[in-house]
């Protein structure tokens, strides 16, 4: 109990703050916990800031590195639970070598590159970064693994292409460990703050995360307290959302289980 | 018209061999069973002919055509899985159309399919249900559902009961040989348990050590074993096997020792039988029946009784330490400990040579 109020003792005083007049706080910001109450900010944030450009920037950004990560992994995954090929083995130990591969490592030959490809302020430039997912393929191929070879086999006796077999028997069958991977695929990409700051120059390109930030940079000209809070509040809706939905698998796939 | 033939068929994985040389020809409608231990290469068979297997050689042929070279799909069987292997996310109904789907049939044909099977299997209520609510058995009869709905020409079904309790695998049995009366196809069965073989083949092909031991009617296979190892596999309780000697006499048939020093009397042919040479003697329970100790017959001491209502076995152990099974009455007052007489019953002994083959009693050869 004592743990969940500490957990939520910020959310609780961002709450306040956003709905506080900014005069009221520049004067003292122990105002929050009384009345008059405002949704001044949140008028402000719809109409004057960025943030809905922002906010569909980041909504691209994750569902497109969502979507990307679910094909490949799934393809990769399928392949390596499934298809017999040359150093099969050998590949997936080289997937895995990539979940030792800090972003950091790779990330000045990674803007050099897209520099050159001119990727820069681009959404292809924000997504396919996110794309390379190691975890993400172990992960579909163990669940790949986990499903009885039985089917594959009824379905080609049933005169199933392979193809058909992967798409209408195998991939309905995953879409547990679709959704989990799904969730903290768009997670991460929405939470994601250092690539989009390097990639991201123009606040046109600019997802939540770095827009935010942006504004929260010029403290000394921004409009108040209260108004940096509503847009924290407004940025954190969508997530909210997203975490409300899925609540089901994030706690399955926090407690490693597949939920089948 | 030969509906299945196997000519040939080898497999190995790797550097360890599974199948050699195996054949067999199988008659239009005719039901078999592939009877063996674990490893006897009798579901590596089974998944040659079905295509999830390729053969390192050899040919199979179903209706005359080579199917080896097709993909499962287009071979023309029909397989029921061990663990059903049913389409979890797909109703009962739609489990059943996916085959038929990919083969293109119409949507009213099988439509009229499923329903067809479904009433044939009492499954009419459990249609769009998903296999995830139906019983162990309503699985089961979906996969034969799943496999009848394709006409195939062959069904294969790979140890189809052995999912199911006591009870429903015994109904499940009678039902199947209903089923198989109004199917027009061939039946393949793996099995290891014998009385499913019995009771459902009209053929038994037992299998061990990579190749077919012995193929025959169900009564042939358990009366005229073809060696010691198609003796001790059929049959339960397995029929005893002891060593003994062959005595020289002027008869026809040839009379043996017991280890323990009891003559018997055989209808066994002595042709070809060298005296002195070690044999095995092969008597199966009933063969051998419990009598007073006085007599002249060996004798052996009880070290188990097993009360089945209408009869009785007996496991006792002779005087030279041998294991021997004999069949009593359903009220046999034999108990544990004592000593009991045995008359094995030489017309209905089989010989086995040192190299294991058998020889049988004259009179059951006729």
């Amino acid at each position: 109990m004592l743990g969940a109020m500490l957990m939520a003792a910020p959310l609780v005083w961002t709450l306040l703050l956003s709905l506080k007049a900014n005069s009221e706080l520049m004067r003292d910001s122990g105002t929050a916990f009384s009345a008059p109450y405002t949704l001044e900010n949140y008028r402000a944030v719809l109409q004057g800031s960025s943030a809905f450009r922002w906010l569909l920037n980041s909504l691209i950004v994750s569902t497109g590195t969502m979507i990307g990560v679910l094909i490949l992994c799934s393809l990769a995954g399928y392949g390596f639970a499934r298809l017999e090929f040359p150093f099969r083995r050998t590949l997936f130990v080289f997937v895995l070598l990539g979940l030792a591969i800090p972003e950091q490592a790779v990330i000045l030959p990674r803007h050099q590159l897209f520099a050159a490809l001119h990727l820069h302020n681009s959404y292809p430039g924000l997504i396919l970064p996110g794309l390379a997912g190691p975890f993400g393929v172990f992960f579909m191929t163990q669940y790949f693994r986990a499903i009885p070879r039985e089917l594959d086999e009824a379905a080609m006796l049933d005169g199933a292409s392979r193809l058909r077999i992967f798409w209408k028997v195998l991939l309905p069958l995953t879409l547990p460990a679709q959704a989990t991977l799904g969730v903290f695929t768009f997670l991460a990409a929405w939470n994601d703050y250092w690539w989009p700051l390097i990639s991201a120059t123009r606040s046109e390109r600019f997802t939540l995360t770095v827009g935010l930030a942006s504004a929260q940079m010029n403290y000394a000209q921004t409009s108040g307290l209260g108004f940096l809070m509503a847009q924290a509040v407004f940025a954190s809706l969508p997530i909210l959302i997203v975490y409300l939905l899925f609540q089901k698998q994030i706690v399955r796939a926090i407690a490693g289980t597949s939920g089948r | 018209m030969a509906s299945l033939e196997l000519s040939n068929v080898r497999k190995a994985y790797g550097a360890t061999p599974v199948l050699d040389d195996v054949s067999l020809t199988m008659a239009a409608r005719e039901f078999v069973a592939f009877l063996g231990p674990s490893g006897s290469g009798k579901s590596t068979l089974l998944r040659i002919i079905a295509g999830l297997e390729t053969a390192d050689a050899g040919e199979v042929r179903l209706d005359g055509r080579r199917i080896d070279t097709l993909a499962p799909g287009d071979r023309g069987v029909a397989m029921v899985f061990q663990h059903y292997a049913l389409y979890p996310h797909m109703s009962v109904r739609e489990n059943m159309a996916f085959g038929l789907r990919n083969a293109g049939v119409p949507r009213q044909e099988i439509a009229a399919r499923i329903d067809e099977a479904a009433r044939v299997l009492e499954i009419e209520t459990q249609l769009d249900k998903k296999p995830g609510q139906l019983s162990g058995g309503q699985r089961q009869r979906v996969a034969i559902g799943r496999a009848i709905v394709k006409q195939p020409r062959l069904f294969l079904l790979d140890e189809p009961l052995s999912n199911l309790d006591a009870a429903l695998r015994t109904r499940t049995r009678v039902e199947l040989a209903q089923l198989r009366q109004r199917v027009d196809a061939a039946v393949i069965m793996v099995t290891h348990d014998q009385a499913e073989a019995m009771t459902l083949a009209d053929r038994i092909v037992v299998m061990h050590d990579r190749a077919i031991q012995q193929i025959g009617a169900p009564m042939e296979i358990y009366g005229r074993p073809a060696n010691a190892f198609v003796a001790r596999f059929v049959g339960s309780p397995a029929m005893t096997l002891a060593p003994v000697s062959l005595l020289a006499d002027e008869s026809a048939f040839a009379a043996v020792r017991l280890g323990e020093g009891a003559r018997i009397e055989t209808r066994v042919p002595r042709d070809g039988l060298a005296v002195g040479a070690p044999l095995e003697l092969g008597v199966r329970p009933e063969n051998v029946q419990v009598v007073e100790t006085s007599g002249g017959v060996p004798e052996a001491k009880v070290e188990l009784v097993e009360r089945l209502g209408d009869r009785t076995f007996v496991y006792a152990r002779l005087a030279d330490g041998l294991s021997i099974t004999a069949e009593d009455a359903g009220g046999s007052r034999v108990r544990i400990g004592d000593t009991i007489g045995l008359r094995i019953d030489g017309a209905a002994v089989h010989l086995f040579t040192p190299d294991g083959r058998a020889r049988h009693a004259a009179a059951a050869a006729a």
